[in-house]
């Protein structure tokens, strides 16, 4: 139900903002005309699906705050390393995920995060040469 | 074509091959991350590889991930890959029985020889259907487009709906950036970063990287039962005699499923099992651990993993999710694939087509002995490898283009996958409409240029009606395949497990 309300929405939305580029005509078709007949796809499909209903979704549990946080966490090194360099926010996403999302105990947590930490600047910029930026011999 | 091997021999191409299958083999042990995922993963690790090795290398990968899916579903009735799902039936019991050795060998053999065989029919085959689709217009690209977005779409796990409604969205999703014929800005809502569309490489890294990683937090999966022991790996004298025409009768299954868009290696591999279950003299033997139930399975995945690569190669069109990150990479190398890319890159072509007997030499000679090297990587807990392939994706996504928006988008894009996983809609569609998207927009406006306007002339184009007709019976006919396809593999009958990004 709630899948096929999503699915519809967005090509509601899509429609409407297709309308805004110009649909043109079919001789000449605009830019809005492709989006708009993808929309009409999306709305049709979310309609066949809010009303059958198929029960192939699976229910979001408590879990899911834990996948939020993951996703949350990635935006965040995203966010941070270009200010602080990359080690402290790599060790400190590595130990999150080992700490918290995979329940590890604390000494594999530290081990693991420090020492993979290690590996991927000399790999990534030792070895490979990617310009991320980096505290140690910057 | 013999020029291909020259490229094959060199030092460095070789070590590439044997990379790729070992990396391969490697995933396909491991529970989580399927080929399609890893292959996008290395993305930007191939970006400063030739184009050859580069594709000789994911190419590898694809192919070896189906060889180290059947280790786990003979030893721990745990399909690595949905590919070899249908393997845990006869081979799990044949390693009950003690005959693990026997299940792993014979898959060995029958893999290399559906694979080889594959690579003899492809290499025949290949130019001719390239001659051929040398006289396609936007018209016949257009109906074949759709063709192969709306047969990945209905072959997935989910249901017919929910993946057209995915293609779709990844249809709109292509949308974004610049119009390519005129070149308006659209749904950029005014973000420089937007501007010029997104990367096919953050979409699949999104969708199919952070996306299964993100959905396995939830579902992890175990993989601490005992290995059962297995003995030499040599199949018997009888179980030759028995397996030798299902590996024949794969090979050809396999080769013939694997071209079609949508098909690919798990549904071959099915397909396969309900051939040598119907040919079998006493049927009844199946799912005791009859060796024929391992044989053609194997080998049909492995042939059609091979005979994937004609739609791709070919006509540019990619015929399943993994062959989408495929094309990707092969647009990132510059060379677009499609009919000219044989004459153009001769190199390319028969260097990637001719590694492939490499490869499956390899993967014969190293798969049974690395078998228990493999099984004890298993036993390194998700927990730990998840946070560090999320750190390889970031630091790959980065690496692109020395920038953290594409982080973030990756994040977001990951987000979605999982979001579509739970509400149970195939991120593969998604991510081959996405590849597909601008091709299908711009040949779909160029036949209506050329046509006046008018749909009638799809219809009047001899090509172009016979595929569009092909579409029509497929439309038909694939409600009426899942039907059937459902009553001869009830899914519970194996049990869990398995992605089916492959298919």
């Amino acid at each position: 139900m709630i899948a096929g309300i999503v699915v519809a929405a967005l090509g509601l939305a899509a429609l409407v903002l297709g309308w805004g580029l110009g649909f043109g005509s079919l001789t000449d078709p605009g830019p809005g005309l492709w989006p708009a007949i993808v929309s009409v796809v999306l709305v049709v499909t979310g309609v066949v699906i809010a009303i059958r209903r198929p029960d192939d979704t699976e229910p979001f549990t408590r879990q899911v705050v834990a996948v939020l946080l993951a996703a949350a966490s990635l935006a965040g090194y995203a966010a941070v390393i270009e200010h602080v360099g990359f080690e402290i926010p790599t060790v400190v996403l590595l130990a999150l995920w080992l700490r918290l999302l995979g329940a590890e105990g604390w000494r594999v947590t530290a081990v693991v995060s420090v020492v993979a930490t290690a590996c991927a600047y000399g790999l990534f910029i030792s070895v490979l040469g990617v310009p991320l930026p980096h505290l140690i011999g910057a | 074509m013999w020029s291909g091997f020259a490229v094959v021999f060199e030092p460095q191409n070789l070590l590439w091959c044997l990379l790729g299958v070992t990396l391969g083999m490697l995933v396909g042990v491991l529970p989580g991350l399927g080929p399609a995922a890893t292959i996008a993963i290395l993305l930007p690790i191939t970006y400063d590889l030739e184009p050859a090795p580069a594709i000789i290398l994911l190419a590898g990968i694809f192919y070896g991930a189906q060889y180290g899916g059947t280790i786990t579903s003979v030893l721990l009735r745990l399909p690595g890959e949905a590919s070899t799902v249908v393997t845990v039936l006869d081979g799990h019991e044949m390693a009950r029985q003690g005959r693990a050795g026997p299940a792993l060998g014979i898959a060995a053999i029958g893999s290399f020889i559906g694979g080889t065989a594959s690579i003899v029919l492809l290499s025949a085959v290949a130019p001719f259907v390239a001659d051929f689709a040398l006289k396609f217009g936007p018209a016949e690209y257009t109906v074949l487009a759709l063709i192969g977005i709306f047969l990945v779409a209905s072959l997935g796990n989910g249901t017919l709906v929910k993946g057209v409604a995915a293609a779709a969205a990844g249809l709109l999703l292509a949308t974004v950036g610049s119009d390519p014929m005129v070149g308006e800005p659209r749904f950029v809502f005014g973000s420089d970063q937007l501007a010029d569309g997104i990367d096919f490489v953050i979409v699949a890294m999104g969708l199919f990287g952070v996306g299964e990683i993100l959905y396995n937090l939830e579902h992890r999966q175990s993989a601490s039962a005992d290995v059962p022991a297995f003995g030499r790996a040599w199949p018997s004298r009888l179980d030759w005699l028995r397996s030798r025409l299902a590996i024949l009768r794969g090979s050809v299954v396999g080769f013939l499923l694997g071209v079609l868009p949508g098909g690919g290696a798990t549904m071959s591999s099915l397909v396969a099992y309900a051939v040598e279950k119907r040919f079998a003299a006493d049927p009844s033997r199946f799912g005791r651990g009859a060796i024929e139930g391992v044989a053609g399975p194997e080998t049909a995945n492995n042939a059609a993993a091979t005979s994937s690569f004609i739609p791709l190669l070919v006509l540019g069109l990619p015929a399943n999710a993994t062959m989408a990150v495929l094309y990707g990479a092969l647009m990132l190398q510059g060379v677009p694939p499609g009919p000219a890319l044989i004459d153009q890159h001769p190199d390319v072509f028969w260097g990637v087509i001719n590694s492939m007997y490499v490869g499956n030499l390899f993967l014969l000679l190293f798969s049974v002995p690395l078998i228990g090297l493999f099984v004890r990587l298993l036993k390194v807990r998700q927990s730990i490898l998840a946070p560090l392939t999320v750190l390889i994706t970031m630091i790959g996504v980065y690496s692109l283009r020395n920038n953290v928006f594409d982080m973030v988008l990756v994040a977001v894009l990951g987000l979605l996958g999982y979001g579509m996983k739970k509400l149970g809609f195939e991120p593969g569609p998604f991510v081959l409409a996405f590849v597909l998207g601008e091709l299908l927009e711009s040949a779909f406006r160029r036949s209506m240029r050329l046509f006046d306007g008018s749909l009638l002339g799809f219809v009047t184009r001899p090509i172009s009606a016979t595929l569009l007709a092909l579409f029509v019976i497929a439309v038909v006919a694939v409600p009426l395949l899942r039907v059937r396809r459902h009553g001869h593999l009830d899914r519970h009958e194996v049990g869990r497990g398995g992605r089916d990004d492959a298919s």
